[in-house]
């Protein structure tokens, strides 16, 4: 499996984004300036989410969109939570896998009745956690 | 109270399938329940003041319910379908919260965007003694918002409200009018089309 | 020679067996929407703390009699006895948990000092997936069982003290209240028409 950089961003209600990491190859680690465009280019990525939601009813959308060398995968919970990857390898099944067992972090974040869907994961065990599962599906 | 040091185990390391067969008894819901009406109409002066209440707390739990569920279904599909979501709510949401599927879903055959989901005895209006100056109290404005809650996050906005009816058996059963908002009708006519 | 005690645990079981259940996770989201409520009212962390254990109270007094009716625990001839027969059947039949009820006595306690006991619940339903954010972080969140206790010792003749002293959202192994006792109260007779 080819070392790729990733990109991973939730976005709950509307448009903002609620949780963010990434998971960057060595040599990638250029700073700043990529990073801001990586969200710029989800943010763009979410209108293709938004359609493709009610053309399929799967949860894993697999690619959703493309920027130049660039991928866009997104996996919508039942509850319209959107996950996705900013990716610059192929990497399906990887990616799914991560988006999966994500899924499942998400859902016992959003148990807590403290937390409101629309805030901000803040927790530090979450943010490890999913630092754990891009270590083990991604990279 | 001792100094807050890190917890043993942290809510996303908790195993999910802990919850599916455990349960309390229903005498401990019912008086809970039953205590946050009485809290509620404390800060009430309507009756529909209290129904909006009542309503707004069951929303976040019908947004978790939501999730929570499907997971535990191990689905890997989402509902697209307006009678998809309903069916779902119908069978599995009711399953979760209250044990069993409702008692029925129906058409409003008046309406298109109109739907009912009927239940003989919810288990929230047990233990409730309506307040005399407050005749027409109807506590299952809570699992209404549960619908609510459920239907909008799954991306079927729709007002839901709960009606007492008469049984044609005698007694009375509670129905919950679901009635969907505008643009998931046009939504649901263009992917009829397609 | 030691009174034969009943195996309280397994009037717990029994009485548990005996009554109506409901999914634990209506019941637990159901308390975090509650507790969330109080708190968007009070804006008070201390407050919501003491509006959760008056809320127990007002359970506490009804849920006595359903108790006394259905559990056959029979009568209590001293303190301790009172802390076992919460721990193993009142608990264990309402949420369905077991409870260890630990006996306390102060190293320098005088001779007539009044009794206590600690009640200790390891697998506690009201926190399932809770965590407490900073802003909230001394929330006594599992208060409503300090006033339930209290509501219902009350009811039978016992003026107690509660609180919560652990909680597993304050970083805790596990959640324990303390019962102290500081009054016998005499019996009021009901009236005939109540």
């Amino acid at each position: 499996m080819a070392t790729g950089s990733y990109t991973f961003v939730i976005v709950a209600q509307g448009d903002t984004p609620v949780y963010g990491a990434e998971f960057l190859a060595a040599a990638k680690k250029d700073g700043q300036d990529t990073s801001h465009l990586n969200q710029l280019i989800i943010h763009a990525a979410l209108d293709m989410v938004d359609d493709a939601v009610w053309t399929s009813n799967n949860m894993y959308l697999k690619t959703v969109d493309k920027f130049n060398e660039l991928l866009i995968s997104a996996y919508v919970t039942p509850g319209h939570a959107r996950m996705m990857v900013l990716h610059d390898v192929r990497n399906e099944d990887g990616i799914r896998s991560f988006l999966h067992d994500v899924h499942e972090l998400y859902v016992k974040v959003l148990l807590n009745p403290f937390h409101s869907a629309g805030a901000p994961i803040r927790s530090d065990t979450f943010d490890a956690r999913v630092r754990a599962l891009a270590k083990k599906y991604l990279t | 109270m001792a100094g807050l040091r890190t917890r043993k185990l942290n809510i996303v390391d908790r195993a999910l399938g802990k919850g599916r067969q455990e349960v309390v008894s229903q005498s401990a819901f019912a008086h809970l329940f039953s205590e946050f009406v009485q809290y509620s109409q404390a800060r009430s002066i309507t009756a529909s003041e209290l129904e909006r209440r009542l309503e707004d707390a069951g929303v976040g739990i019908g947004v978790r319910i939501l999730e929570l569920a499907s997971l535990r279904d191990g689905k890997t599909r989402r509902e697209t379908r307006m009678l998809g979501i309903l069916q779902y709510v119908h069978t599995t949401i009711w399953k979760a919260l209250f044990g069993k599927s409702a008692d029925a879903l129906e058409k409003v055959v008046e309406n298109e965007d109109e739907f009912m989901i009927s239940e003989q005895e919810p288990l929230v209006n047990q233990y409730i003694s309506v307040p005399a100056h407050l005749p027409n109290l109807n506590c299952a404005a809570f699992a209404a918002g549960i619908i609510r809650g459920a239907l909008e996050s799954a991306g079927f906005p729709a007002a839901v409200q709960a009606h007492t009816v008469a049984a044609d058996a005698g007694g009375s059963r509670t129905v919950f009018l679901i009635k969907f908002a505008p643009e998931v009708l046009a939504r649901e006519r263009s992917l009829a089309s397609a | 020679m030691a009174a034969q005690r009943p195996p309280y645990q397994r009037l717990g079981d029994v009485a548990f067996s005996k009554v109506e259940k409901v999914n634990a996770e209506l019941f637990t989201l159901t308390y975090g929407a509650v507790v969330v409520q109080l708190l968007k009212d009070s804006e008070d962390v201390e407050q919501t703390s003491i509006q959760l254990e008056k809320m127990g109270y007002n359970i506490g007094v009804r849920i006595i009699d359903e108790f006394l009716a259905k559990a056959n625990a029979g009568t209590c001839t001293d303190f301790k006895e009172t802390g076992e027969v919460i721990a193993k059947v009142a608990f264990r039949m309402f949420l369905g948990v077991t409870v260890d009820c630990r006996h306390v006595v102060e190293p320098n306690a005088p001779a007539d000092a009044m009794p206590a006991f600690h009640l200790i619940i390891v697998d506690n339903p009201l926190v399932d997936f809770v965590e407490l954010p900073e802003h909230c972080s001394t929330l006594a969140y599992c208060n409503l069982l300090c006033g339930v206790v209290r509501g219902a010792l009350e009811m039978v003749g016992m003026r107690v003290e509660t609180k919560l002293l652990k909680d597993t959202l304050w970083g805790d192994e596990h959640t324990e209240i303390s019962v102290s006792l500081k009054e016998l109260v005499h019996e009021q007779y009901r009236d005939d028409d109540e």
